[in-house]
């Protein structure tokens, strides 16, 4: 038995190269594998961490609803419910630092976090790098983050002088935070105020400072101890009369900040899963093709008295060394590719990760699923070496039909084995069924196409023949001739390319619909060429922005714009405050149902709501329904007056559209986030200037609506351009798979292209053979590839929208897939081609 | 050895005026093998006219096939030189070469002669494709089809190499490797995988170019049955030329009067 083990080891030893090749790729499956898990557990630590660092050891949370935050009446019934033992109220806002002679011009917004500076340190500890924490007594004190610290260049001392509403606050640095802080999403430029002195920003000049805390955003609770939380949250919610609020325990948020990265993870570990079933298809093609290979040896092996058990050892072991040299390589490939996804991720400024967590689970998952697949792919292999019989010695040739048979067939069981271990591997896939259901889907539009490609492989052939032939007939031939062949070895072959480029195919059109989806609205809803966001509520009305931008000749139209929660049915349903009749003179919204004019006339009067079709259809309402708004004052009800098709994205789906005036005197909208402006044709040049140094004098950030479209996209391309770099990695094990598949047709045509020399074939021309075999499989691949991905898109974007499929085909992406396809073949044939063309006629035409 | 290339006997060497198609002078071939080196070839001169018929005879690994792979310039030599219609070979340039084994040289193996997803017509056209040529204008077509008639295949055209006997597969090849008439045939060993009556049709279809064509044809054989069909025998031993026997052109092929000559041999 040691023997054949050493049997073994010298079969791989003597195709040292195609050894390599295979654990490259084995170990690029591995690797992408271990790096979406990586990334997942260091998404998941983040969040962990975030949400620690948010709740601190609060066991419930507080939040207003209402941009006037909450009143010091609700603080006062929320710190007399039994079983509270402490509250500790916040005051989060966005506001500029006011810029000062000697230090560098920020002009990126500061987030100031007002807190209890008695009862903070109770509910959280704000870590200090320096300096010292607030003092209860000294309202002039101010902890800034070292990041903020970094990049404004402030120090322990400094006087900062902060943004409000009435004159700039002067507060004095005590302190400095370590790293980013305790705001998620401010990108670590926080500002910490004692809370009585944050609550000064929001009093304008003229007005008294108010006496309570109050214009709360929340408020953190402690229970005494013993106090049942579900009994607690019961009694908050009788008790708290006053104004609508939010109430959430940790693992809430801990679940919605998981839920955001969902999309992220499960899109990684689908990409893992197939970069793993394009190393399968590697594999079952390299043990098979050593088997076949070796097919004489073997069955001298079996002459000389081999057990088929020990032929099946044989085989088995070498799969072995493959799985786990494979694995560990892997592990290695999959940390570093977990750095750079992380640190890609942290840039593109979609996820906060701090960095990917390696864990004994990646680990184990890593070496599992490499050396498991590898034995899997192999068992069919190891199963035909065993059946060689004694007297396949003397046979020439091996049954290339029963090998397609064979092949394709464990194909399926390969495919089930990943599959099952994805869907079980996917995250989310416990909570949202859709996740497994369309992973599956995947799968098996994969499968289909590389199990069709035998079929169609002699039409495919002619057709990614065609341009090759035009120029060079006979290599064509030839090659299509060696690809016809085996084409169980074909289909394996050019499976993974299939595979590869089907998912950057797919990864595009899914971008490309994400893309079109993330922008649309802003030309379906924006009724303006520039949009002006305000950091705080801004004033509207008489002598208000709105109106002054009106008057700035040039200008057609200035509209306010404000978003807010309404609460409806116990739930938070996002709104945005619009004027009716601006929207209706600048024909933005596209209504499906009710009266457009009427819908936009009645915003502007009271009592009326409009919705999003889609949320519409979620609600249950429809045009003419009345929907009951809790507010402060009590139930207010709404009437739907008209449905349209898109309106502005919130981060549940698009929001509901509600006049200004209720806005203002209902929800408690104090002011406008953004106004949108409008130029008269062709008077934008002149206009824009005027506007722009209003915007500055306010504070406002002026970015035009195609700025707008393209940050999104912007960041959209970042995120998927990690993703397409996950799906290259199954391209490249593709492309090894074809340097394998080339190498082995040369080593078995040998013969046949000695022969070819001995009648007058130049190396040239061999070379070139094998060159267009690899075009022509890069080609298929690249078909196939395209038409796949352009499916697997639309099954994973949900089947392209309103525009329908054929919207979503990225055809530059499918161009690039074919160019990509044959060019990485062609690259990859590069040495078979040189050996073919070195192939000694002596060496090839000797008999045996 | 004493050995001089055309002092047989008047009658067997047709046309000994002019000069020889094939020479070789002093060939040796030396495989370097890690710690030894094998000498397939020591010392070979010999001569071939233009349309004669002949065989170089030997046991195995006698180094005939090392031989014939150096005369029909597929591998070159240690020393010593081949001259194909007067001019070296020896030391052609990989494209000089290719074009050499592509108008001037045709080959027939033992086996695997053919490619496998070819018809008889596009394998025996393979010449003229490799070439750059259309196989299917007048005159090309016109010399395939003569090839296959005069091979006997006829009505086969259209057949791949799998759906033909192993005795019609190696006629495609002889048609092949005649297609473009070239100045030598070369053939080694070309029934060494079939019977007797087999191998007979390969000989005679052989023997068929040479007579009615005037193709110089040199066979490597271990079979004195196959030698027997040329005009003179070169009986190789030890990568030397042991002896010449001169069988003269005759139609029968019968091989008695040379294993008689052989067997005066000694051999
Ligand atoms: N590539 C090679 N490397 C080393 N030795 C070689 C090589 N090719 C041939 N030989 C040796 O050269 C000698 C002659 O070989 P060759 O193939 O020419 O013999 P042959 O007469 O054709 O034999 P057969 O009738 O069996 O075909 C043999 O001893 C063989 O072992
Ligand atoms: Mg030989």
């Amino acid at each position: 038995m040691r023997g054949l083990v050493r049997y073994a080891w010298r079969a791989l030893a003597a195709r040292r190269a195609r050894t390599l090749l295979t654990v490259i790729g084995i170990s690029l499956g591995v690797g992408v594998l271990v790096a979406a898990l990586g990334v997942d557990a260091g998404l998941d630590a983040s969040i962990d961490r975030t949400v620690a660092s948010m709740v601190g050891r609060a066991d419930l949370r507080v939040t207003a609803f209402e941009e006037t935050g909450l009143s010091a009446g609700t603080l006062e019934q929320l710190a007399a419910v039994p079983g509270v033992a402490l509250t500790a109220p916040a005051i989060e806002r966005k506001t500029f630092l006011a810029s000062q002679a000697g230090r560098p011009v920020e002009t990126a917004p500061v987030t100031v976090l007002g807190i209890d500076p008695s009862a903070e340190p109770r509910v959280r500890d704000l870590s200090l790098a320096r300096g010292v924490a607030l003092a209860p007594a000294d309202g002039a004190s101010a902890l800034v983050t070292e990041t903020l610290a970094a990049t404004d260049g402030l120090e322990l001392g400094d006087n900062l002088q902060i943004l409000g509403m009435g004159a700039p606050l002067t507060v004095k640095i005590t302190g400095v935070l370590r790293g980013d802080g305790p705001e998620l999403g401010s990108g670590g430029r926080t500002v910490v105020l004692p809370i009585r002195t944050a609550q000064l920003l929001s009093v304008a000049d003229g007005d008294t400072a108010p006496a309570q805390v109050g214009g709360v955003t929340r408020v953190d609770v402690v229970l005494a101890a013993g106090a049942p939380v579900d009994q607690v949250a019961a009694s908050i919610g009788q008790a708290l009369t006053l104004q609508p609020y939010v109430l959430s325990r940790p693992q809430d948020i801990a679940s919605s900040l998981r839920a955001s990265t969902l999309d992220i993870r499960s899109t990684m570990a689908l990409l893992a899963a197939i970069t793993l079933f394009a190393a399968a298809i590697l594999i079952l093609n390299t043990m098979a093709m050593t088997v076949v290979e070796r097919i004489r040896e073997l069955g001298l092996l079996r002459a000389a008295g081999a057990q088929r058990s020990q032929i099946v050892r044989v085989v088995v072991t070498q799969a072995l060394v493959l799985g786990v040299a494979g694995s560990g390589v892997g592990i290695v490939v999959g940390t570093l590719l977990a750095y750079l996804a992380a640190a890609w991720l942290r840039a593109s400024g979609q996820l906060a990760i701090e960095g990917p967590v390696i864990g004994p689970f990646a680990v184990l998952a890593g070496i599992g699923s490499g050396v498991g697949i590898t034995l899997v792919a192999a068992v069919e292999p190891a199963r035909r070496a065993a059946a060689v019989s004694p007297v396949a010695v003397l046979r020439v040739r091996s049954d290339t039909a029963r090998l397609v048979r064979a092949h394709t067939g464990w194909l399926v069981v390969v495919v089930a084995v990943i599959g099952t271990a994805a869907v079980l591997l996917l995250p989310g896939g416990a909570t949202d069924l859709a996740i497994p259901v369309r992973a599956v889907g995947v799968y098996v539009l994969l499968l289909v196409a590389v199990l069709l490609t035998p079929v169609l492989l002699a039409p495919l052939a002619r057709l990614a023949g065609l341009p090759f032939a035009a120029l060079l007939r006979l290599e064509e031939r030839l090659a299509r001739a060696a690809i016809r062949r085996d084409p169980g070895r074909t289909t394996l072959t050019v499976g993974a390319l299939v595979i590869g480029l089907a998912m950057v195919v797919a990864l595009a059109s899914v971008a490309g619909s994400a893309r079109v989806s993330a922008t649309a609205w802003l030309a379906d809803v924006v009724p303006g060429d520039e949009v002006l966001t305000a950091i705080a509520p801004a004033p509207v009305g008489p002598g208000g922005i709105d109106t002054q931008l009106s008057s700035i000749d040039g200008v057609a139209l200035a509209t306010p714009i404000a978003s807010f929660d309404l609460a409806y049915a116990g739930t938070r349903l996002e709104a945005v405050a619009i004027r009716g009749a601006d929207f209706l003179a600048d024909g933005r919204l596209n209504f499906t149902a009710g009266d457009r004019t009427a819908a936009l006339n009645a915003l502007d009067g009271t009592g009326a709501i409009v919705l999003p079709a889609p949320r519409a259809a979620r609600l249950g309402v429809g045009v003419g329904d009345t929907m009951a708004v809790a507010t402060s004052q009590g139930l207010v009800n709404l009437k739907v007056v008209g449905l349209v098709a898109r309106s502005f994205p919130g981060r549940t789906g698009d929001a509901v559209l509600v006049g200004w005036g209720d806005a203002t005197s209902k929800f408690g909208v104090l002011g406008a986030d953004a106004f949108a402006v409008r130029y008269a044709p062709g008077r934008q040049a002149d206009a824009q200037p005027q506007v722009d140094a209003l915007a500055r004098q306010m504070a406002l950030t002026a970015s035009p609506v195609s700025a707008v479209a393209g940050a999104v996209g912007d960041a959209l391309d970042r995120l998927f351009g990690l993703l397409d770099l996950l799906a290259l990695a199954a391209v490249v094990i593709a492309a090894l798979g074809i340097v394998n598949t080339l190498s082995m047709d040369t080593l078995e045509r040998v013969r046949e292209i000695g022969m070819l020399r001995a009648a007058g074939m130049s190396r040239i021309q061999v070379w070139r053979s094998v060159l267009v075999e690899a075009g022509i499989l890069g080609a298929i691949g690249g078909l196939v590839g395209s038409v796949t991905g352009v499916l697997v898109g639309v099954l994973l974007s949900g089947g392209g929208g309103a525009a329908g499929p054929m919207s979503v085909v990225p055809w530059p992406t499918v161009a690039l897939a074919i160019v990509l396809g044959v060019a990485l073949a062609m690259l990859a044939a590069a040495q078979p081609a040189r050996m073919a063309g070195r192939v000694p006629i002596p060496m090839a035409v000797r008999g045996e | 050895m004493t050995f001089q290339p055309t002092t047989a006997d008047e009658a067997s060497a047709p046309r000994r005026t002019v000069l020889p198609i094939l020479e070789a002078r002093s060939l040796t071939k030396q495989y370097r093998m890690p710690g030894e080196i094998v000498e397939a070839v020591r010392g070979v001169s010999l001569s071939v006219m233009p349309g004669e018929f002949v065989a170089l005879m030997g046991p195995s690994g006698s180094g005939k096939s090392t031989l014939l792979q150096l005369l029909g310039g597929l591998d070159q030599p240690s020393s010593g030189e081949v001259l194909l219609e007067g001019e070296p070979i020896g030391r052609l340039s990989d494209s000089d070469a290719t074009r050499l084994r592509r108008e001037r040289t045709g080959f027939v193996f033992q086996s695997f002669n053919l490619v496998p997803l070819m018809n008889v017509v596009e394998n025996v056209a393979l010449p003229f494709t490799i070439a750059g040529q259309d196989p299917r204008s007048h005159e090309l077509a016109g010399r395939v089809r003569e090839a296959i008639a005069l091979v006997d295949l006829t009505g086969k055209e259209r057949h791949r190499p799998d759906q033909l006997s192993a005795g019609e597969q190696q006629r495609v090849a002889v048609a092949r490797a005649i297609v473009t008439r070239p100045a030598l045939l070369f053939a080694d060993e070309p029934t060494g995988n079939l019977d007797f009556r087999t191998g007979l049709d390969i000989l005679d279809a052989l023997w068929r170019t040479c007579m009615e064509r005037g193709q110089t044809i040199v066979l490597v054989t271990h079979d004195a049955k196959a030698a027997a069909y040329a005009d003179r025998v070169f009986v190789v031993g030890d990568g030397q030329i042991q002896d010449e026997i001169v069988l003269g052109r005759r139609t029968d092929h019968a091989a008695a009067p040379l294993i008689a000559r052989l067997a005066l041999l000694g051999l």
